[in-house]
């Protein structure tokens, strides 16, 4: 059996898992990364950003095997909206064109099945081509612990053992509940329901329709009216002859107020400005996830033991500040920062906590604990009421005020906030919204 | 026995595809054994465990193609073959078949199995080219096999049209397989991991004395010219409701509108 | 040159789908100056050759023979490669049957033939023949040619109308011997499933059963509906695999394709697989429980509900009707 052993077994091939093994097969560790759907990517609905250029360091040059990858981003848009109007906030730049990306738009089921055909690159050039595997279709039943030690895992009857053992399975993380790092149920309040559709267009329309060159790409985001007063937010990503248009919906408000998110979905597509932009599209593609909100006391106690690192969703590793969600930069990174604790582990010959609470530091000392620690206000702020109901629709109708143009005398336009301001909340109200948001945001 | 078996690597049916360009193309970049090749397989594995023999695989397709033999190791099977083909080279049944039977000419087997079709074309022809090339007795479209050890011979039961025929067939023999004649198993994990120190060669058409010129100019005998999607059938119409309700409906949709009682 | 169309016969009758395929054949002679011809293998095959000279061909060629009693692929195979060999066609078209697929291949590499099999439709024009296939389980269709100096084509069953046209044909009756240890092969036993019952390839209406379809209860119903029908009983994959239903019933890409007037699916999901062999039904019927199963996208008539209610309520009314 000691021949068989592992430096490491990652238990998930998603963002988190990928992530992690690029890193090991780096490192010259030998490992195994074990995936339970047929193809990296077949159990993953979601599509998205990709922020940060992380994904730079791991494939170096990513940008050039279009293969991976649908579209950069130069063009970002937030939209507030109420019941027929839209005020956005857009930018454009230049800026975003140079290589390394900020932010790359993916389709999972395929940019996961490229980057596991990375990873396997990389075995092959690493000292254990055929020692270090990815393993398809198999579903980890257990994570082998020895006195509080985890030493390896079980699938399908058989067992197997290493080192050390990165959990990346994703937001339903249900074994990381079995070793008992995270209670067996975790709040309803801390979770949400992603809905995405793909719509597909003509290329050549779609390039027109949203002023993309090239491989260019535009990222919006809704607040407001998209949700029909439910807690969350809407997107829209261009792919490369689609769109993902979808939104994030708080599971509890949504249960509070009896709507099913497919309904929510089906209106938000009917809203006036979002008919308009997918007017002449095919939907190809309906999904629902799970998505943790980036609360922080969701994360599970903690997040490494004698032998084990959590990374990614499974952790509730996540970031949602309505402007964008960011939980593959987070995934990708925590990925990374537990194959390396890994690594070090190995190197000292030490397995236990004492070695692994390293893995703990990096996180804290990188943007995934500092921004989930420095914006947890900001996300329990964007989660109120005010946010998604109130603010939209004083946008709006300051919007319609300020952008119609009648035969009558016009006015300043500090008025017609005032007057938008006082139809649906108070200044009073609004001012120490604004002090909150202020400080954290 | 000593069993061959000719896998082939298609695209999942599962994941979405489209038309674009006059071209068949994958959203996703995933391909899979074709799924009657795993029966084969999985059957030849199960006649192995039982009176003994080995199998080997052999797989015409890109390099890329590898990792679908590897899938066949991965399930048990001793040794791979690869018999690597350039990436734009489009051929028909009759030009796989050509390249199997350069590639079977210097082995020793007692069975050569295929799959009954490929999933992707569904065309059902390159097994009895490949036997009629080499001259050996077939059977196609088998639901169920067996060993007769003492006179070295596979029984074979083949779905016909309208019953079943077992046949006898003496070895060297090859055989067409079904996918209803077992469940393929899924590697375990040790199967993936031992796939890997499997013994492996790999070929290409010079080895085998072809080139791809030749195979297109004068094997292949057919083309496909372009692609269509199926045309939509009209709406029809969805009934809900008590038993009753829905009989009632049926039975005067099926008198009245279609006309077909 | 001719056109050469391969009458199958199964259960001492000609398969409808040959006569389709003859149908059509002379439809493209004619349009190409080319002669209809026929060829039917067989024990008996002189016995039907009265039937095929109303289908308007110039020639029948019969290939009679003991050894042609069951269908060994070996003696086929040499019966329709003499034939070509006399014949010298252009196209030889047959209907995509089990007999036909078996062979298919083999007789393509023997006469060095391009082949292009399970057709929905072909045409011939300027000495190359267009077809079309469906193809991925009937996700696409491919269209596919051929311009070889002998072309050999299978049709799906169905794709063409059967049409009769007066004409004389010259019966040409052929040699056949061959060498019994030749073969290399031998039959030990076949087991007929259908018996006297009707051919599902070929039926009118046809009542399919899926996984729905529990027990012995569920398949005394399905049986009890075709019989008030007058319908072959087909299957989907789930129910062959559990061994309630014979493998000769099912449908499917792995199974039959069939194109009857009327199809019931029972307790069926409607997966790509299976409804890539029942697409071309005119009226498909569709019970099944879940209103989101697959199926109702396809079904001209989709009922919502449970087949052990519904079934049992629809061959009462059916009976009742019938004695009207
Ligand atoms: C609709 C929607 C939109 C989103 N949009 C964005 C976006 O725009 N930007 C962004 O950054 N994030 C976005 N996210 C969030 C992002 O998808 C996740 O945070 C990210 O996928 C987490 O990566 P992960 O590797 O931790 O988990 P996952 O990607 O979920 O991967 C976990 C993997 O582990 C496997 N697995 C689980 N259990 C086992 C087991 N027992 N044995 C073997 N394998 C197992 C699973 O099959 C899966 O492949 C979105 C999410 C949703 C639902
Ligand atoms: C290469 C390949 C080839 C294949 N070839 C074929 C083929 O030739 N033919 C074929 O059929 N399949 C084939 N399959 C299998 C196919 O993919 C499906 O698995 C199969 O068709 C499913 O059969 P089903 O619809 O009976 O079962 P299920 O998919 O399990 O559906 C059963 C249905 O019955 C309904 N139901 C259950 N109880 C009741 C009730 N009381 N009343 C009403 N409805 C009820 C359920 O709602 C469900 O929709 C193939 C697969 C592969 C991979
Ligand atoms: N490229 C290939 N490599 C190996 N075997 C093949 C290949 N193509 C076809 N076959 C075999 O032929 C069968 C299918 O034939 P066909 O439907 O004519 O493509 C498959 O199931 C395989 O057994």
């Amino acid at each position: 059996m000691e021949e068989d052993k592992f430096d490491c077994i990652v238990v998930g091939g998603g963002v988190a898992g990928l992530s992690a093994a690029m890193t090991l097969a780096k490192a010259n560790m030998k490992f195994l990364l074990i995936e339970r759907g047929e193809f990296s990517g077949s159990k993953n609905v979601s599509g998205g950003v990709l922020w940060g250029d992380d994904l730079a360091k791991l494939v170096p040059e990513y940008w050039k095997d279009e293969e991976g990858y649908e579209r950069f981003i130069n063009h970002r848009r937030l939209s507030f909206m109420d019941e027929e109007s839209s005020f956005s906030i857009d930018f454009k730049s230049e800026h975003f064109n140079a290589t390394p990306y900020r932010g790359i738009i993916v389709l999972r089921a395929k940019f996961d099945n490229w980057f596991a055909n990375k990873v396997q690159e990389a075995i092959d050039k690493s000292d254990y081509p055929d020692e270090s595997f990815i393993a398809n279709s198999i579903l980890v039943d257990e994570i082998i612990m020895e006195d509080g030690k985890a030493v390896g895992i079980k699938a399908g009857g058989e067992e197997f053992y290493s080192n050390t053992v990165i959990l990346a399975e994703g937001v339903n993380n249900l074994l990381t509940r079995k070793v008992g790092l995270q209670n067996k149920y975790v709040p309803v309040d801390y979770m949400a329901t992603g809905i995405k559709e793909i719509i597909r267009f003509d290329q050549k329309k779609l390039e027109d329709r949203f002023q993309l060159d090239g491989l260019s790409g535009m990222s919006n985001e809704f607040v407001g009216y998209a949700t029909r007063g439910i807690e969350g937010g809407g997107f829209l990503y261009t792919n490369r002859d689609s769109i993902s248009l979808g939104l994030v919906l708080g599971m509890k408000d949504m249960r509070r107020k009896g709507k099913k998110p497919q309904d929510v979905l089906n209106e938000f597509k009917e809203h006036p400005v979002i008919r308009d932009i997918i007017k002449g599209g095919e939907m190809v593609e309906y999904s629902a996830h799970v998505v943790s909100t980036g609360d922080i006391r969701a994360m599970p106690k903690e997040i490494y033991t004698d032998g084990l690192l959590i990374a990614g969703e499974a952790a509730n590793l996540l970031m949602n500040s309505g402007k964008a969600i960011q939980g593959m930069d987070y995934a990708m990174r925590s990925g990374i920062l537990a194959a390396e604790t890994a690594t070090q582990a190995k190197g000292k010959g030490d397995f236990s906590s004492d070695t692994l609470k390293a893995y703990r530091s990096a996180l804290e000392g990188s943007f995934v604990l500092k921004d989930m620690h420095k914006f947890q206000s900001a996300v329990q702020f964007l989660h109120s009421d005010d946010m998604f109901e109130t603010v939209p629709k004083i946008v709006c109708d300051f919007g319609k005020d300020f952008f119609t143009i009648e035969n009558k005398p016009t006015q300043k336009s500090a008025t017609l906030l005032r007057k938008a301001v006082k139809k649906h909340s108070s200044y009073w109200r609004m001012l120490k919204l604004a002090l909150k948001g202020g400080r954290s945001l | 026995m000593n069993f061959f078996a000719c896998i082939k690597q298609v695209p999942d049916l599962a994941g979405p595809m489209r038309i674009k360009d006059g071209e068949l193309v994958q959203d996703t970049d995933r391909m899979m054994l074709n799924a009657y090749d795993a029966s084969a397989v999985e059957e030849a594995l199960g006649l192995i465990e039982k009176y003994g023999g080995e199998l080997e695989v052999v797989l015409a397709g890109p390099e890329k193609a590898k990792e679908t033999a590897r899938k066949a190791l991965a399930m048990g099977a001793e040794k791979g073959n690869l018999i690597s083909l350039p990436p734009d080279l489009k051929l028909d049944s009759a030009g796989y078949a050509e390249i199997l039977s350069a590639f079977y000419k210097d082995k020793e087997y007692d069975v050569i199995l295929c799959g009954k079709q490929s999933q992707d074309t569904d065309a059902g022809l390159t097994g009895s080219m490949l036997a009629e090339k080499l001259q050996i007795p077939y059977a196609s479209n088998a639901v169920g096999m067996d060993v007769d050890e003492a006179q070295k011979k596979m029984i074979v039961t083949r779905q016909g049209d309208t019953g079943q025929e077992i046949i006898e067939l003496s070895t060297p023999c090859l055989v067409t397989c079904s996918n209803d004649m077992n469940e393929p198993r899924i590697p375990s994990l040790k199967g993936i991991m031992q796939s890997k120190r499997k013994p492996f060669d790999t070929y290409d058409l010079e080895k085998l004395g072809l080139n791809s010129e030749e195979l297109t100019a004068s094997k292949v005998k057919t083309k496909i010219t372009g692609y269509r999607d199926v045309p939509g059938r009209e709406p029809g119409k969805k009934l809900e409701g008590e038993p009753e309700e829905l009989v009632q409906q049926l039975i005067n949709l099926l008198e009245n509108e279609a006309k077909v009682l | 040159m001719s056109i050469l169309s391969y009458i199958a016969i199964s259960e001492g009758k000609i398969k409808r789908s040959s006569l389709e395929v003859v149908s059509h054949a002379r439809k493209l002679a004619e349009n190409n100056g080319l002669e209809t011809h026929a060829v039917i293998i067989g024990e008996n095959a002189g016995e039907f050759v009265d039937e095929i000279k109303k289908f308007g061909v110039g020639k029948i060629y019969t290939v009679k023979s003991p050894l042609l009693k069951d269908h060994i692929n070996r003696t086929l195979i040499e019966a329709v490669v003499k034939v070509i060999e006399l014949d010298k066609p252009k196209v030889v078209a047959f209907a995509s049957t089990e007999a036909v697929k078996d062979v298919l291949g083999a007789v393509a590499a023997r006469t060095d033939a391009g082949v292009i099999s399970d057709v929905s439709s072909f045409d011939l024009q300027d000495n190359t023949v267009r077809a079309i296939r469906p193809i991925m389980a009937t996700k696409f269709l491919a269209e596919t040619e051929s311009s070889a100096d002998l072309v050999l084509v299978s049709v799906r069953s169905g794709s063409y109308d059967v049409k009769e046209s007066p004409g004389d044909a010259e019966v040409i009756p052929v040699e056949f011997d061959l060498d019994e240890d030749s073969l290399k092969q031998k039959i030990r036993e076949i087991i007929s499933t259908s018996g006297d019952k009707i051919d599902l390839s070929e039926a009118n209406i046809v009542v399919a059963a899926g996984r729905g379809v529990k027990d012995h209860e569920g398949k005394k119903l399905v049986e009890e509906l075709s019989e008030v029908l007058g319908a072959a009983i087909g299957a989907s994959r789930s129910v062959v695999e559990t061994g309630m239903f014979s493998p000769t019933t099912q449908i499917g890409q792995t199974g039959k394709v069939v194109s009857p007037q009327l199809y019931i699916a029972v307790g069926i999901s409607g997966a790509i697989q299976h409804v890539s062999g029942m697409i071309n039904s005119k009226t498909i019927v569709a019970i099944n429980k879940d209103p989101e199963a697959p199926i109702f996208d396809i079904a001209t008539y989709g009922l919502v509900g449970d087949l052990y209610k519904i079934l049992p309520l629809f061959i009462e009314q059916l009976k009742e009707l019938k004695s009207k």
